[in-house]
């Protein structure tokens, strides 16, 4: 057994020549909820189009369950054990609800007929109607119907609650916390809002121009990120080389703005040598973390 | 349920054809009899006709099962629902099959209503024999397996719109070159379903029928290849 449901290690695509991913490594530990972040274009449905054997990687390696994803003689067994949804949430015009479903089920042996039921009444979907009637949102709770009740392992989200509205974006949310709280199922999905990765999320991988820049668990990485503001005094001179761990310093008038993702202690106590200088310390939310590294890359 | 799926895709435009070919066979049937001596050149017409709708059933029914939708019906990107197909725990291999197995039952079917009501008309029953027409029928199917076989491989790296127009120039370019080149006689598809006929010839064109079933598995084994090899 795998530690990591997902791996990749250096995995690389380019198209005509662009780059989309350079050398990608991303771990997705088991029974994690990944939130998978990047701006646009940085790579992350490429990835997730790679992980599901729709792109050939052009170097480097991506596993599911510990299986090449590339691996043709494994392939159906690997994707009946994962529920995708798709970032376009297209789904068969020519089919209602109720027929979208019955299709779904019949490849799948461990379909649970019980959260079918639920999440169609959940999600209030009108088992009669054609897909092309459905709003953009309850074509998503459709698409994320079909992707819990075949009782999967893995579920690949690619942007679950784009397009969403407030309402429908909360009832998503609170499904796929509830799915992850109760099944243990891994849950890896891409966004790039970042109040939703914030709460649901346990891990997070930020992704920019193709290549992994942080990853890890979120509690650690909020532990270990935080601001520092510095108030100098009329005649401070901040230091010339900040301790290890400074990302990034701001600095406006006498106040100064630190980041620091690691030695915080020491950091601070550097800052404090500087005379008259007040030292504060403030937590970090995921969107300065974030904000940082996609910046500075 | 690939099938079910397949059937779900194809009934407006397998109504279609037929509608089509109701609307012909209506204009056929209260067309006046021709004169004794020219019943050769009535079943000629009769023969180029079917060839023409057989051939239209072909382009329209031909689909790969993993491209369904133009794209200028899709909300957002390109790809339609092919992401979701393609997500499903079964080989590209069996989507194209079962589709293409579908389209060419249903192509077929076309084919036997195609020449069954043909049958009807009082002077075809005096002109043709049933054991002709029933030949007629599995020429039919026989030589317009290579056209629909050419489409399904179109259609495994055009979308719909395309692979339709694209399917019409294939039919348009093989019939300038059996018409332009010497292309032997028995290996000239059109002419097995016209003039080289059962309706016609009384007999059956065996070698068009082997080389058009021939080309027509290359040309499938080519659209499962490309279907294999493309990326979504």
């Amino acid at each position: 057994m795998t530690d990591c449901i997902i791996e990749t290690k250096q995995l690389t695509k380019s198209f005509k020549g662009q780059p989309a991913l350079r050398g990608l490594d991303l771990q997705v530990p088991r029974g994690s909820v990944y939130g998978f972040l990047g701006r646009n274009g940085a790579g992350k449905t490429t990835t997730i189009k790679t992980l599901m054997g729709l792109l050939r990687a052009d170097a480097g390696v991506a596993r599911l369950f510990g299986v090449a994803v590339d691996a043709a003689d494994r392939a159906i067994e690997i994707r009946r054990r994962i529920g995708f949804v798709t970032e376009d949430k297209e789904l068969y015009p020519y089919m209602t609800v109720e027929e979208m479903i019955r299709f779904t089920r019949s490849f799948f042996p461990k379909w649970r007929d019980d959260l079918a039921e639920r999440y169609l009444k959940l999600f209030d979907l009108p088992p009669r109607k054609k897909i092309p009637d459905l709003s953009k949102g309850m074509r998503s709770k459709l698409m994320l119907l079909l992707a819990i009740a075949r009782d999967a392992e893995l579920l690949i989200l690619d942007e679950p609650t784009d397009g969403l509205d407030p309402a429908a974006t909360e009832d998503v949310l609170r499904e796929l916390m509830a799915i992850a709280a109760s099944s243990g199922t891994t849950m890896f999905f891409s966004s790039h809002q970042l109040s939703e990765v914030d709460l649901i999320a346990d891990h997070i991988g930020i992704i920019d121009r193709g290549k992994m820049i942080v990853a890890g668990a979120l509690d650690d990485m909020k532990a270990h990120y935080q601001r520092l503001q510095v108030v100098l005094a009329d005649s401070g001179q901040l230091p010339a080389r900040w301790a290890d761990g400074v990302e990034s310093v701001r600095q406006e008038g006498r106040v100064v703005s630190i980041l620091a993702s690691r030695n915080v202690d020491e950091i601070v106590e550097q800052a404090r040598s500087v005379p008259g200088a007040k030292v504060e310390r403030f937590p970090v939310t995921l969107k300065e973390i974030f904000l940082e590294h996609v910046r500075s890359n | 349920m690939l099938w079910y799926k397949g059937w779900l895709e194809t009934r407006w435009k397998l109504l279609f054809v037929l509608a089509f070919y109701t609307a012909v066979f209506i204009i056929g049937a209260n067309t006046p009899p021709p004169a004794a001596e020219s019943k050769v050149a009535a079943l000629m017409g009769l023969a180029r006709l079917s060839t023409m709708i057989v051939m239209f059933a072909c382009v329209m029914m031909a689909g790969t099962g993993i491209t369904t939708q133009p794209s200028f019906v899709v909300t957002k990107g390109l790809h339609g629902s092919t992401l979701f197909t393609l997500s499903l725990p079964v080989s590209r291999f069996r989507l194209l099959t079962a589709r293409t197995s579908l389209g060419w039952l249903e192509m077929a079917g076309v084919v036997g209503s195609v020449c069954g009501l043909w049958f009807t008309l009082p002077l075809m029953k005096a002109v043709v024999a049933p054991l002709d027409m029933f030949r007629y029928a599995i020429t039919l199917v026989a030589c317009g397996s290579v056209f629909y076989c050419a489409s399904v491989l179109l259609g495994a790296f055009l979308e719909e719109v395309w692979r339709i127009w694209g399917s019409m120039m294939v039919v348009g370019a093989l019939w300038l070159l059996c018409s332009k080149t010497p292309v032997p006689a028995s290996l000239n598809i059109f002419r097995a379903m016209a003039e080289g006929s059962p309706l016609l010839a009384h007999s059956m064109p065996w070698v068009a029928m082997g080389f058009s079933l021939g080309l027509g598995a290359i040309l499938l084994f080519a659209a499962l290849k490309v279907a294999e090899m493309r990326e979504y």
